[in-house]
């Protein structure tokens, strides 16, 4: 589990970052295959080019503390129009991006956790509605204003759906990064009715 | 649910005149079919009529079995009536019993006191016959003593004699009363006997009638199970009878298969037989134009001719006779196997009514089941209703965590503002304490000062006394003097102690009111840090909604521009399988022409020269229009065979379906290109009753014309297709509808 220093519960900036990209990594990997967003076979693709670019880049933002929110958007593939947004805020301890100080957390306690959070991801689907139509996504990263857009990334709008519903799942903390998840979806049409 | 909107129409039982056919022909027509008249085909009317028949004789025989039912339902309802009947009667009778019981009791016991009466009597009478002699006897004695006191005793004995006399009248009297009542009880008891024996006779009667009446009932219920059992095999008779038809038919078919070969064989021969004619016409004209004898040939061989036409055209008519005695063969096959699974599903009926009997209860049972769940009118409504309990499950749960730290955040605060409590608590208690020991104390000094002004008091007392004493005895006595002395001393001491004690008490009394304020003071501080964290609690919960909207906004996605931009990463995914598709076409493409270099550049080698690359293209060009040539031939082979499969798969559709289904293309106003599909039910009573629907990019709309805006119509357009959803379902309630107003009314 990335640059871990050798006593077991310091844990330093580089250590978290490294682990919260890789939960982004494993959460979107979920988000994407529990949704059916893609057939199995597509999904190692997924895999090998969408995502360890991500986790590459989140590490750094994540490292410079720049990174506020990384959001996972589900879109229509015909109309293009938002139905999930599954949104990580992202908060950063000035502190130690400043001095450079660790903090003391076990790893076994970060790892439940996340285990906490992936088990509500997987069983998510049973409130969340139905996504009966081919389905895109996209990840959007809120980052400060300073950060320079590498070129894999472009600026955008946020993607907002008008009058969500939201479901706020468990957050970890690793003592430096805290990481709330959150799930906004479209209203459906039945519930209103 | 669905239901079929108009209700079915009840079957009449006495629908005994033969079906009417739905058209006015008398026949089922099949659209398609309508351009070739069949006149001539009596027993196709037959085939198709069976279907009817059978429907016919089934619903004659549902009702018989119905009213069949009915009459047994009454019957029985009948029987039950007379066994209550019964049943009474027989209460009746063994009241009455009862009674005939009870007066031979009664006759028993009167018998019985009757019987004591008469030993009573007789022992009376036997008493009375011995005191006679006994005083027959004294008599006898005493007339020899007492001659004079003889008669007196004698007038004694017949008083005596007379009294008892008049008792034995008396018991007589009595008996006679007694045999009376005697009487009386056995008349009773035979009348009952009597009545017993009528009651019984009734109820023989009864049971008699009953027992006729169940004879009468199995007998009738026999006779209906033979009636029952006769009908059926009516039907399979009838069956059997069809079943021959249909072989007659095919026997039929046979002959006239052969009758179409011989006309065939026929028709070739005379269509040679024709163009040898026409042959030798043509051979013949030019010779002999001028010959009138050649004329008369000729039109004798016209004649020849029509006679051969007309033979060809009624070959012809063969032929068409053939291939609807095709046709009929196949409708044949096919009402066969209707016939079939109905006989199946006959059997399966029952089978299906008891499953559905079984479902029906268990649909109630989860309706019951349903109706419990509180906001659940239907079966869907379940899983929709336990995924929104989990979300709300899950919300809460988040929304318990925040509220259990709000929670833990008021109570350390309540805790804190309790200490503080307590503590002022504690200093106002210790303040009240120190009032009331100050104030025991100023007691205390107050009644030492009372007792010292009384012992002032009576000390002036005495001294006075004293000085009175010394008035008396003016020569003064040296030790009063000394004494008087020492009591005033001690009397000014007393005075300065009682002063002392006095400044003391104000002292005492200042430091008292002092302590006072000082309390007041502290509990005013309390109530301030008291109406403060209530304040601060307001505060709080204000601050605390404001974070969950906060919250709420953040979780929407919102941010501030100021400090905040949003990044989208490029979907490297997408962008990839498009180069990669166009890469994989472009290299295709590029093999494909590598071929065709090298192909050129052998042939340039074979040739050498130009001339033969010429002859060599030209060569390939006639090949290529010969290609052409055969190909557009294949297409029109291709069409042709496209067209009748298309009229083929339409004639199946609108058997299959019931629909004939028309097509065109429009263009809408804003030129887009629509179809639209006219659909008309076989079972269409009029030509108006057309169905029109627009297709467009994968969406099928109905149009609204004169037919679907009947109010009938439009309803179930708006439950099945606005509300369902399903066209399907429309057209083939529809379908059904229209088949039962044709074959029911």
């Amino acid at each position: 589990m990335g640059s871990r220093t050798a006593t077991k519960d310091i844990i330093t900036l580089r250590g978290s970052a490294a682990i919260v990209s890789e939960f982004f990594g494993y959460s979107a990997n979920s988000i994407l295959y529990n949704r059916g967003l893609y057939p199995e076979e597509s999904f190692t693709k997924v895999k090998k080019y969408g995502l360890p670019l991500l986790l590459t880049q989140d590490e750094e933002w994540l490292e410079s503390g720049k990174l506020q929110r990384v959001v996972l958007v589900i879109m229509s593939k015909a109309t293009n129009e938002v139905l999930e947004r599954w949104n990580f805020s992202i908060e950063t301890d000035s502190e130690v991006v400043e001095k450079g100080v660790s903090r003391e957390k076990s790893d076994k306690e970060i790892m439940r956790e996340i285990q906490a959070i992936m088990r509500q991801i997987a069983s998510s689907i049973t409130y969340l509605p139905c996504l009966d139509e081919p389905c895109v996504f996209d990840v959007l990263a809120y980052t400060d204003k300073d950060v320079a857009v590498p070129f894999t990334w472009i600026e955008s709008d946020p993607k907002l759906i008008a009058n969500p519903q939201m479901v706020k799942l468990h957050s970890f903390d690793t003592k430096i990064h805290k990481i709330d998840t959150l799930v906004s979806y479209k209203n459906d049409e039945w519930d209103e009715q | 649910m669905m239901l079929r909107t108009p209700p079915p129409k009840k079957r009449r039982a006495d629908e005994s005149g033969p079906p009417e056919s739905p058209n006015s022909d008398g026949q089922l027509v099949i659209f398609e079919d309508l351009p070739v008249p069949e006149p001539s085909h009596n027993h196709s009317e037959q085939m198709l009529c069976t279907y009817q028949c059978r429907q016919m004789v089934k619903s004659e025989f549902f009702d018989a079995l119905s009213s069949a039912e009915k009459q047994a339902h009454d019957y029985k309802s009948k029987l039950d009536a007379l066994n209550d009947d019964f049943c009474r009667a027989e209460a009746e009778r063994k009241k009455f019993r009862d009674q005939f019981f009870f007066a031979e009791q009664e006759l028993a016991a009167t018998k019985g006191r009757e019987q004591a009466l008469q030993e009573q009597l007789l022992k009376e009478v036997n008493d009375s016959q011995g005191r006679i002699k006994n005083q027959l006897k004294a008599c006898s004695e005493l007339e020899l003593y007492q001659s004079g006191k003889f008669a007196d005793s004698i007038k004694a004995v017949n008083k005596r004699l007379l009294t008892l006399s008049s008792k034995v009248k008396q018991a007589s009297v009595k008996l006679q009363s007694e045999m009376n009542l005697r009487k009386k009880a056995e008349s009773s008891a035979a009348s009952a006997e009597e009545k017993a024996s009528l009651l019984e006779g009734k109820l023989t009667h009864l049971s008699e009638s009953i027992e006729r009446e169940k004879k009468h009932l199995q007998k009738e219920l026999a006779h209906v199970k033979s009636d029952s059992k006769f009908s059926l095999s009516r039907v399979t008779a009838d069956l059997e009878r069809m079943e021959c038809r249909a072989n007659n038919a095919e026997k039929e078919l046979v002959l006239l298969k052969q009758h179409h070969e011989e006309a065939k064989k026929r028709l070739d021969e005379s269509l040679h037989q024709k163009s040898e004619l026409e042959k030798k016409l043509s051979g013949f004209t030019f010779p002999e134009v001028s010959s009138t004898g050649s004329d008369i040939l000729v039109k004798h061989l016209r004649e020849e001719l029509r006679a051969f036409e007309s033979e060809v055209r009624e070959a012809r008519k063969l032929k068409s006779s053939h291939e609807d005695i095709e046709l009929l063969k196949e409708k044949l096959l096919e009402e066969k196997g209707r016939r079939e699974r109905a006989e199946v599903e006959l059997f399966k009926l029952s089978d299906i009514q008891l499953s559905m009997t079984k479902l029906e209860e268990e649909l109630s049972s989860w309706k019951l089941l349903v109706r419990d769940i509180p906001g659940a009118s239907c079966a869907e409504d379940i899983p929709i209703k336990f995924a929104e309990l989990q979300r709300e499950v899950i919300e809460s749960m988040g929304k318990v965590g925040e509220a259990n730290a709000r929670l833990k955040q008021i109570e350390v605060s309540l805790d804190a503002a309790e200490l503080g409590k307590q503590n002022a608590d504690a200093v106002a208690a210790l303040a009240t304490e120190n009032a009331g020991a100050l104030k025991s104390e100023v007691k205390r000094i107050e009644l030492m000062l009372s007792s010292v002004t009384e012992e002032r008091d009576r000390l002036k007392n005495v001294i006075d006394e004293l000085k009175a004493q010394n008035n008396v005895a003016a020569g003064g006595d040296l030790v009063n003097g000394t004494l008087f002395k020492e009591l005033e001393s001690c009397l000014a001491k007393k005075e300065s102690y009682i002063k002392e004690l006095e400044t003391n008490l104000g002292a005492q009394k200042e430091i008292n009111s002092h302590q006072h304020n000082e309390l007041k003071g502290l509990n005013e501080r309390l109530n301030n840090e008291a109406r403060r964290i209530k304040s601060l609690e307001r505060e709080g919960d204000r601050l605390r909604s404001e974070i969950s909207l906060l919250e709420s906004k953040l979780g929407h996605g919102d941010f501030s521009s100021a400090n905040t931009k949003v990044l989208r990463m490029v979907n490297t995914l997408a962008v990839d399988n498009e180069a990669k598709q166009t890469i994989d076409a472009l290299q295709s493409e590029l093999q494909k022409t590598k071929e065709k270099l090298q192909a050129v550049e052998e042939l340039k080698k074979q040739s050498g020269d130009a001339t033969l690359v010429d002859s060599y293209i030209s060569g390939k060009i006639v090949q290529y229009k010969e290609q052409i040539a055969t190909l557009e031939k294949r297409e029109e082979r291709y069409k042709t065979v496209f067209a009748d499969k298309i009229s083929v798969f339409r004639r199946a559709c609108c058997e299959l379906f019931g629909y004939k289904i028309v097509m065109d293309d429009h263009q809408r106003s804003d030129g887009i290109p629509v179809t639209r599909f006219t659909l008309q039910s076989i079972y269409a009573q009029s030509d108006d009753e057309k169905l029109q629907f627009e297709y467009e990019s994968g969406n099928t709309n109905i149009l609204v014309n004169d037919y679907t805006s009947q109010p009938e119509i439009s309803r179930q357009v708006d439950i099945f297709i606005r509300k369902m959803n399903s066209i399907p379902a429309f057209t083939a309630n529809l379908t059904m509808e229209s088949f039962n107003k044709r074959t029911l009314s």
